[in-house]
């Protein structure tokens, strides 16, 4: 007789509390897989990210290089004969990454998200010199990388100095509110993932 | 009669994008249609929101929405940038659920119920003008050149939140551009992604997605790609050299957007359509297809 395989419903719960899907509709037909763009780059591929979840391994899911790939083109979500958002899922993964303080390091897209996001709360809108500028300072090693081109583009025209502005003061509410909503949805829940909390996790930097 | 319409620029049309943003505003005002900009706009919130915080996510656009029907008080918004749209699309699809559209509410602390409208740039041609309007006003053929209409994610998947006919083979852009007077390419990779937002950080990634494209594109015998999303722009137009330095066979497509080529079509002046802002330089396959520029 095979090894039974332990199932934790812990991480499958959650994702159909926020996201309203069911993981456990996948059969693991990979057609998510088949179409996904970033599939042959990453380490897992999206159905096994969906394995993961089914089987309650946030571990694997959030220490993927996958999730940290994927542009959210969303073919996976068109594609599934079970119609599961696929996308949303990776999407979640991630969200629960930031609010429980799983990013792994040296994951450049989560830099790039984060500082993306850092810009349009501060501004109301983004301000894509800055995001560059503090995604290469964070980066020496990346300094250099298209810096020809952005010259090119700045001589174009392509990158305004200045930063421009939203409503901010709407946009501060929006991701207090938001976050406040989240937070005590996330304390009804429980703590998704098995290891202990950092002491500081979440929220624009 | 002219017709006013909301127009949400979002980030990149006043940055990487400007060149969108003009020939968007030009093609648009030859056909009648005024766009008031929705004032004090905020960023869609983009990636970064809809990976931290799918309520967020929704929020941001509906209080975009909201200023348009409750400020503006009209019943659409044109919306160029295709990930923009999408994000706009999602809010949409979430407010049919109660719980979640309470929740949205409780965020933006403002009620929108609906009665919006919301296109794209292919959607403002396709609807809004019509494929007779633009007919009626092609004063310059584009000439039978060969082009590839390339869709990439947003403007149709997923179709659940797009409605899209059909997100896997849409038409809508090579129907356009037939009208104009070119000649559309049948081609695969006319929604496979470009890379997105990778473009900051995984360059090595959009430089194997964008080949991909392109190159299926001159394949199929394209002499220019036409587009209708700023990223997508930006990454195939920026990786074409490092693409060409890897592969000698490579060749070099220009990349549009849909906008320049019905504005230039319509008579639009040169000067108003951003042609200087390409990487790849638009020129000679305009002139090769007999436009003055």
């Amino acid at each position: 007789m095979a090894p039974a395989v332990a199932i934790d419903t812990t991480v499958a719960r959650a994702v159909a509390a926020d996201l309203g899907e069911n993981v456990y509709k996948c059969y693991q037909c990979k057609r998510c897989t088949a179409g996904c763009p970033v599939a042959p780059l990453g380490d897992l591929h999206p159905a096994q990210i969906i394995r993961a979840v089914q089987l309650g391994d946030l571990d694997a899911a959030v220490a993927s290089k996958f999730i940290w790939l994927c542009t959210g083109c969303v073919t996976c979500s068109t594609r599934c004969p079970q119609e599961i958002d696929v996308a949303g899922v990776m999407d979640e993964l991630r969200a629960i990454s930031w609010q429980e303080g799983l990013v792994p390091k040296d994951r450049p897209f989560a830099d790039i998200l984060q500082y993306n996001f850092d810009s349009i709360v501060r501004w109301g809108r983004l301000y894509e010199i800055e995001l560059i500028a503090r995604y290469k300072f964070m980066r020496p090693r990346a300094m250099m990388d298209d810096a020809l081109l952005g010259m090119k583009m700045f001589r174009k025209g392509k990158l305004s100095l200045r930063p421009a502005f939203g409503d901010r003061r709407q946009m501060k509410r929006m991701v207090a509110e938001a976050e406040k909503i989240e937070a005590e949805r996330a304390a009804a829940r429980g703590r998704v993932s098995k290891r202990p909390a950092p002491a500081r996790v979440g929220g624009a930097r | 009669m002219s017709r006013r319409v909301a127009y949400y620029p979002g980030c990149s049309l006043h940055g990487t994008a400007k060149e969108l943003d003009e020939s968007f505003r030009a093609s648009v005002e030859a056909f009648d249609i005024r766009l008031d900009e929705i004032p004090g706009w905020e960023c869609c919130g983009n990636t970064a929101a809809h990976a931290r915080s799918r309520l967020l996510a929704a929020a941001l656009p509906y209080n975009e929405l909201w200023k348009v029907k409750s400020n503006l008080g009209l019943d659409t918004v044109v919306v160029p940038c295709a990930a923009c749209f999408s994000r706009f699309m999602v809010t949409l699809h979430d407010m049919n659920d109660e719980r979640k559209h309470a929740d949205i509410q409780r965020v933006v602390g403002r009620r929108f119920t609906g009665g919006v409208e919301v296109d794209n740039l292919v959607d403002v041609f396709y609807d809004l003008v019509g494929l007779e309007e633009i007919e009626r006003r092609t004063q310059q053929s584009l000439g039978g050149v060969k082009a590839a209409a390339y869709y990439g994610c947003l403007l149709t998947r997923p179709p659940k939140v797009t409605s899209a006919e059909d997100p896997e083979y849409p038409t809508h852009m090579d129907e356009i551009l037939e009208v104009l007077g070119a000649t559309p390419v049948d081609y695969s990779y006319k929604t496979d992604c470009c890379g997105a937002s990778l473009a900051l950080c995984e360059q090595s990634v959009v430089v194997e997605l964008t080949r991909k494209i392109l190159s299926d594109a001159a394949a199929a015998g394209a002499e220019m790609v036409v587009c209708a999303c700023p990223l997508c722009q930006a990454n195939l137009d920026t990786r074409q050299e490092e693409i060409a330095a890897a592969d000698p066979r490579f060749v070099k497509l220009p990349v549009f957007y849909l906008s320049q080529l019905v504005g230039l079509a319509v008579g639009v002046p040169v000067g108003r359509l951003g042609f200087g802002k390409h990487m790849v330089p638009v020129e000679p396959v305009l002139r090769g297809a007999g436009a003055a520029v």
